[in-house]
């Protein structure tokens, strides 16, 4: 069937477009205008504004951490809905059908889990499954394991073995891309460590943290993944970290490296309070290392919870857990913290961030390598991104939301100064077309012939928080989805991985290794193609070699 | 079996407050009883789900902090044993628990283990083994131990008793890694919360957790599957406009003794587990029973025969070794038998085509 959805303004900035026209989309594809046939199906959508489903690069939505996270905050939804914020308030709705449902409701059709545990790939793939509508893809966290710190052991790097067994890794867990968290730093806190550099050896081990990362990017480099190693640095939200990120930045040698909500790392320590904003320094370094993507990981006010593989961080960060509860959970690799958090517009602090963050994306020269993200729901919760549109799109609605602001956040924040306001262009570069480039969704993202008939639609308002929050039409694979803001047919999406060849050898190595030490069988957690009845439910993204 | 589908069919749509029990089933046999409470406003609730309701409850009140088997395994360097269930679930736990080669562990302490509120009985060669118990109620020794920990006074007219806590208690501010085992249905609410404030103390100056044991019949997985489908445990009624817990209202035991439930729907069909039954058996409460074994049912109840789920057909359960849901291959080829997940979603599609009749 032909579908033709007529005379919107038709938004594509992976093709430079800008302007009225139509598109066609036939067998869940975009397609070119047809010779002399009609359209099967017609939508008029002149006036309204036509972009490519929503893509978001790093967003908590599946897996053991993200269920640790549910069970400690069930109430999640019902503080959040009583402050004012876009859930209802039902405990459901940070289950994984209301994820799928009410990311559909806002365009968003492709969504990347940030950090699957290799040995619950299983889990985090049957939620993925239960998430309804939207296409998936996980990444898979090393670099706390012991099968990793002892091939990286002092003068013992066997770089093949490491290769093979991260190209294990992603194949068995059906990744897409391979996430560091806090490299080494996990693994130190197990030695009783509660702080971790950059150039801090790994107890027992040797190696540091600066290695693991550069030894990854090697063998990412090396294996061909298009997605680059999706890094989480060390010293997240302590003052004065930027220092930790421009380093991290200046040792990746040239490497691509996608930095992970790289808010978290833009604080200086100036001023009498000593913290202080550190995003133009964190941006000129960004600007300057091409080979550098980020996303930004923005914080808005009120009630979340937050959820990282980051367990040394978050053991210290449990003293300002709100309410006053937490989890640390210690297992192989990362293990994980949950810690409630209650971000305040009247702390110092907080007020900051929020800047930081929105000075983060406002001072970016290239925003091809600036991503949107919140960390869901590190940052703030997904439903409230249309609230961030808003405030990057549009300078009265910044200057009302600083001038509540605390006087001494104003005061130190370049915020005010800044008056750039994105254009819708540019909201689909972050949004969309640049998580396509560097998660190699070549796909996606973009409004092109062949591309998967992935489309949003808006009407354009002056309010920005209103058009995003409920597009008019979503066609998933090219069915409708979402009509007027509400989800009017269920689909299931995908799941996205890549595959590189390993030498068989490994599994006999990694077999050896749990069954010694775990008592376990790695094909306990290996993710098959039979895993799900779908029959197609996964799909390859080709690696370069 | 079209026909039993069909009467299982009409007897859930006319219930009023069906409840979904045993559940004895892989993470693909629970998504699907979610699903069909869902759809009929029921009751869902596992068979061995005390322990589990009491974990939950607790964690949501004040936090956790566990660690997975293989941390212990490997890291350990004081493993406190609390009562008898751990050994009576697992045999072989401390065997696994102090195995012969570890990873690079924390310290220089040489392993030790600390038996409170129970006897010694077989432990691993080489192993230094505290018995903490005595005369004394397991309440009692925990909260013992929990002060010599905190440095806090305490009483006992047992001084033996009184010595050997006193050394437990320096022990563990001394251990690199200290980690309570327990079976949460085995130790009251104020127990568990007296080992996690003990925790949450030694964590101020060293590494410590809990290795908290997971309910028999897949209870974890079925549990893991609850939350991330609806965002509660076990324990949760759907009769309502949102999902709501509670794990006095809504234990499935006791909606079928008070009449609140008027239709049952129990599910055991695990290979080596067995559901044990509701103590009413499935008499007075119209009955669809799915179940991998002969079963003695009522006259109008409906019975299905299906496969058990890792024997008959390949399944997804909690595994404790990895401490999380694990995919685990038929032991036999012979699958003919349907899946819980079959006959509940046939039962499902059957019920939509009533309505929409
Ligand atoms: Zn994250």
């Amino acid at each position: 069937m032909l579908i033709q959805l007529k005379g919107g303004r038709v938004i594509d900035p992976a093709h430079n477009r800008d302007a009225v026209g139509d598109i066609y989309l036939e067998n869940g594809r975009i397609v070119e205008k047809p010779d002399g046939r009609e359209p099967d199906e017609v939508h008029d959508v002149s006036s309204k504004i036509v972009m490519a489903g929503a893509i978001d690069v790093h967003s908590h939505i599946a897996g053991t951490n993200v269920t640790l996270g549910r069970q400690l905050m069930p109430e999640l939804p019902l503080i959040a809905a009583a402050e004012g914020q876009p859930i209802l308030p039902s405990t459901a709705q940070w289950g994984a059908y209301a994820t799928g449902i009410r990311y559909a409701e806002m365009g968003y059709t492709t969504v990347i889990e940030p950090a699957m545990i290799p040995t619950h790939a299983i889990q985090a793939h049957k939620e993925m499954a239960s998430i309804p509508i939207i296409d998936v893809a996980g990444l898979v966290v090393l670099g706390n394991d012991d099968y990793t710190l002892n091939l990286l052991r002092k003068g013992n790097v066997k770089s093949d073995e490491l290769k093979d067994y991260v190209a294990w890794t992603l194949a068995h867990s059906k990744a897409l891309g391979l996430k560091v968290i806090n490299a080494g730093g996990s693994e130190a806190f197990k030695f009783n460590a509660r702080t971790f550099d950059l150039d801090e050896e790994v107890p027992e081990y040797g190696v540091t943290s600066r290695g693991i990362v550069e030894a990854m990017q090697q063998v990412v480099a090396d294996l061909g993944v298009p997605h680059p190693p999706h890094v989480h640095t060390n010293n997240l939200g302590i003052a004065g970290n930027v220092e930790t990120a421009v380093a991290t930045l200046e040792a990746t040698q040239g490497h691509p490296i996608h930095l992970a909500h790289i808010q978290f790392y833009g604080y200086g320590k100036e001023g009498d309070k000593g913290f202080s904003s550190g995003a133009p320094a964190l941006m000129e370094a960004i600007n300057k290392h091409k080979n550098a993507t980020v996303d930004v990981g923005q914080v808005l006010f009120g009630q979340t919870v937050t959820i990282s593989g980051d367990v040394l961080r978050q053991f210290d960060g449990r003293r300002a857990a709100n309410p006053k509860k937490w989890v640390i959970n210690q297992a192989e690799g990362n293990g994980t913290g949950v810690v409630p958090y209650n971000y305040k517009k009247k702390s110092f602090v907080n007020a900051l961030q929020w800047a930081i963050g929105l000075e983060i994306f406002l001072l970016a020269e290239d925003l091809w390598r600036v991503l949107f993200s919140t960390d869901h729901p590190n940052g703030a919760l997904f439903t409230r991104y249309p609230e961030i549109f808003h405030l990057l799109m549009d300078r009265d609605e910044r200057a009302r939301w600083f001038d509540s602001l605390p006087e001494a956040s104003r005061q130190v924040s370049g915020l005010a100064g800044i008056s750039r306001e994105l254009t819708l262009s540019e909201l689909a570069i972050i949004t969309r077309a640049a998580p396509a480039k560097v998660l190699g969704m070549t796909d996606r993202g973009h409004l092109a012939p062949g591309a998967v008939a992935d489309v949003a639609v808006y009407t354009e308002q002056k309010n920005k928080t209103k058009m995003f929050a409920a597009a008019d039409l979503v066609f998933k694979s090219g069915k409708v989805v979402v009509r007027k803001g509400n989800v009017v047919n269920i689909s299931w999406g995908r799941c996205f991985h890549v595959d590189p060849g390993f030498d068989r050898q490994i599994e006999k190595r990694v077999h050896s290794f749990y069954d010694t030490y775990y008592g376990a069988d790695p094909r306990w957690f290996g993710v098959t193609e039979t895993f799900s009845d779908r029959p197609d439910r996964f799909a390859t993204i080709r690696c370069a070699r | 079996m079209d026909s039993a589908l069909q009467r299982a069919a009409d007897l859930l749509a006319q219930a009023r407050l069906p409840v979904f029990g045993g559940l004895f089933t892989d993470v693909n046999g629970a998504t699907a009883a979610l699903a069909l409470a869902q759809k009929l406003g029921g009751v869902i609730d596992h068979a061995a789900s005390d322990g589990t309701c009491r974990a939950a409850r607790v964690m949501r009140e004040t936090g956790s902090t566990p660690a997975s088997f293989g941390e212990v395994r490997n890291r350990a360097d004081t493993v406190v044993l609390i009562g008898d269930h751990p050994r009576e679930r697992d045999a072989e736990l401390l065997q696994k628990l102090f195995p012969g080669e570890t990873l690079p562990r924390p310290g220089d302490n040489k392993r030790e283990l600390i038996v409170v509120g129970a006897k010694k009985g077989k432990v691993p060669t080489g192993v230094r083994t505290t018995e903490i118990g005595g005369k004394n109620t397991l309440p009692e020794v925990v909260a013992l131990l929990a002060a010599a920990t905190r440095e806090m006074p305490f009483e006992t007219r047992d001084a033996a008793l009184g010595k050997k806590v006193l050394s437990a208690g320096k022990r563990l501010r001394e251990s690199a890694f200290a980690v309570f085992v327990y079976d949460p249905a085995e130790l009251e609410e104020p127990v568990l919360h007296t080992v996690l404030e003990t925790v949450r103390h030694l964590v101020k100056t060293t590494r410590a957790a809990t290795l908290s044991l997971s309910a028999p019949g897949n209870g974890e997985g079925v549990n893991l599957c609850s939350i991330w489908t609806c965002g509660l445990p076990v324990r949760t009624s759907f009769a309502g406009d949102v999902p709501e817990n509670n794990m006095w209202a809504f234990e499935a035991e006791r909606l079928l003794k008070s009449g609140e439930a008027d239709a049952l729907v129990w599910i055991d069909a695990l290979d080596g587990a067995e559901a044990p039954p509701p103590t009413r058996a499935f008499r007075g409460i119209p009955s669809v029973v799915l179940s991998s074994k002969p079963v003695k049912a009522g006259r109008d109840d409906v019975v299905i025969e299906v496969g058990a789920a890792v024997a008959d057909h390949d399944a997804e359960v909690y595994l404790p070794p990895i401490s999380g849901i694990g995919a685990v291959k038929a032991t036999s080829a012979d699958s003919n038998k349907p899946t819980v997940a079959d006959v509940l979603g046939k039962i499902g599609t059957l019920i939509d085509e009533k309505g929409a009749a």
